[in-house]
């Protein structure tokens, strides 16, 4: 220590405030904490931590399924107008609610040498991965098509029929058509949208963008791009094949 | 003859634990003048460091069974300093500016290895510590204060501001290069 810093820290003083603290210890004043109430508060934190990760994987699963559901997810390989249709059709509700999950993730994990101990953007980059990898995984599973089947024909309780509501949804592109092939017809094809309730007469020429070595048939699920000629025609843009 | 070996601050800190209230004096004798040096020379502010330092003991009694005794005591106490240090930077944030969002965290970041500095070096940075710390901003006067006044390694300071060891570096170059800046007549390095 300096001379400045010994004349702010003498001995005396330092004395003292050991006194006083160890006084305050010895009067009950200053109690320590039980064990306990350190092993409840890590483990909250990481349950908390951990059902906010679910949370993650879930929307990001429902985000997955509603994209493919509405079509939306094929169409930016219809090249320019095709990523014009995919960003119109992005349910902004669940990409918010994935910020601020992630968010709260994020400070939940913090407190973790191995979190911290990285620089943020690789943890985040490895929270998206994860998250992403789940999401892809449920979204594969029928889990959601059932649970959006129930929702429409009204079956399911609140809040479980709110989340598979139209505000969370991804809302159909209107130049997007997802459907199968109901019957083929001299020009095109006819479709049965996803829940059944309506058909669409397809016409295709030869501008129309196909995908090469794929013969269309009856039954085969497929999203097309097109112009709207009249109450149930599009002429189509593009057409191609709703892989699973 | 036989030699007493001191006790590990460790050990120290697990008779606490085990209701060896009186032991904790040990620990207050240890640590006081370092934590009261790290106060004034990183709060500024000679007034507030008595009182603070006091708190942080206080609080690391309170919080004494949540120290890990495998690991390092140190570390474990600088951080309550820390913590304790920007609160009350926070409450007098009129008169200080504190740093909000860290990109320095952000990013990962290539650093020199934490090798010490050559005596020239250590020498004009100690120089200019002594005249112009004070003018450096809280974000990069602490990692100085932790590596050349309290004599700690990147990762040690990586533990205590719970930060990556490359953002330490990072710190660190950035608050000699302030330093440099402010000292204005002497060579610049990085």
């Amino acid at each position: 220590m300096n001379n400045d810093e010994l004349e702010q820290h003498t001995p005396e003083k330092a004395h003292s405030s050991r006194l006083s603290v160890m006084d305050a210890i010895k009067k009950g004043t200053v109690t320590m904490r039980p064990r306990w109430h350190f092993i409840l508060l890590s483990t909250l934190a990481a349950v908390g931590a951990f059902i906010v990760l679910l949370a993650l994987v879930y929307i990001a699963s429902l985000l997955v399924f509603f994209m493919h559901d509405s079509g939306a997810w094929f169409v930016p390989s219809f090249g320019g107008r095709g990523w014009f249709s995919f960003l119109r059709s992005i349910p902004w509700l669940l990409i918010f609610l994935i910020g601020i999950f992630a968010l709260i993730l994020e400070v939940l994990v913090r407190r973790y040498a191995f979190v911290y101990r990285k620089p943020l953007l690789l943890s985040a980059i490895g929270i998206v991965a994860f998250i992403l990898l789940g999401g892809f995984l449920i979204a594969a599973t029928p889990f959601h098509r059932q649970m959006k089947f129930y929702a429409d024909h009204h079956q399911l309780p609140p809040p479980l029929s709110f989340i598979y509501g139209a505000p969370f949804r991804a809302s159909p592109p209107p130049d997007v058509y997802h459907g199968v092939i109901l019957a083929m017809t001299a020009d095109g094809f006819i479709i049965v949208d996803q829940n059944g309730a309506g058909t669409t007469t397809v016409k295709v020429n030869d501008q129309t963008r196909l995908p090469e070595g794929v013969d269309f048939s009856v039954g085969t699920e497929v999203v097309v791009v097109g112009d709207r000629l009249g109450s149930s025609t599009v002429q189509a843009f593009g057409v191609r094949e709703a892989d699973e | 003859m036989v030699t007493e070996v001191p006790e590990t601050d460790e050990h120290i800190a697990l008779c606490v634990q085990r209701g060896d209230a009186e032991a904790f004096g040990e620990l207050i004798g240890r640590y006081q003048p370092k934590l009261f040096r790290y106060a004034r020379k990183f709060l500024l502010d000679p007034d507030d460091a008595a009182d603070i330092v006091q708190d942080i003991f206080i609080k690391s009694y309170q919080n004494i069974q949540s120290f890990d005794t495998t690991r390092r005591f140190s570390p474990w106490i600088y951080r309550i300093a820390h913590n304790e240090f920007v609160n009350a930077l926070k409450k007098r944030a009129s008169r200080h500016t504190i740093f909000t969002i860290d990109f320095d965290t952000l990013f990962p970041h290539l650093t020199a290895p934490d090798t010490s500095d050559s005596a020239a070096l250590e020498r004009d940075t100690q120089a200019m510590l002594d005249q112009y710390l004070d003018k450096v901003s809280p974000k990069y006067r602490e990692p100085l204060v932790l590596y050349y006044l309290e004599g700690m390694d990147y990762k040690e300071i990586a533990e205590i501001l719970q930060i990556p060891v490359s953002t330490v570096g990072v710190r660190l170059a950035r608050g000699r290069t302030a330093l440099t800046k402010i000292a204005g007549s002497l060579p610049r390095y990085e």
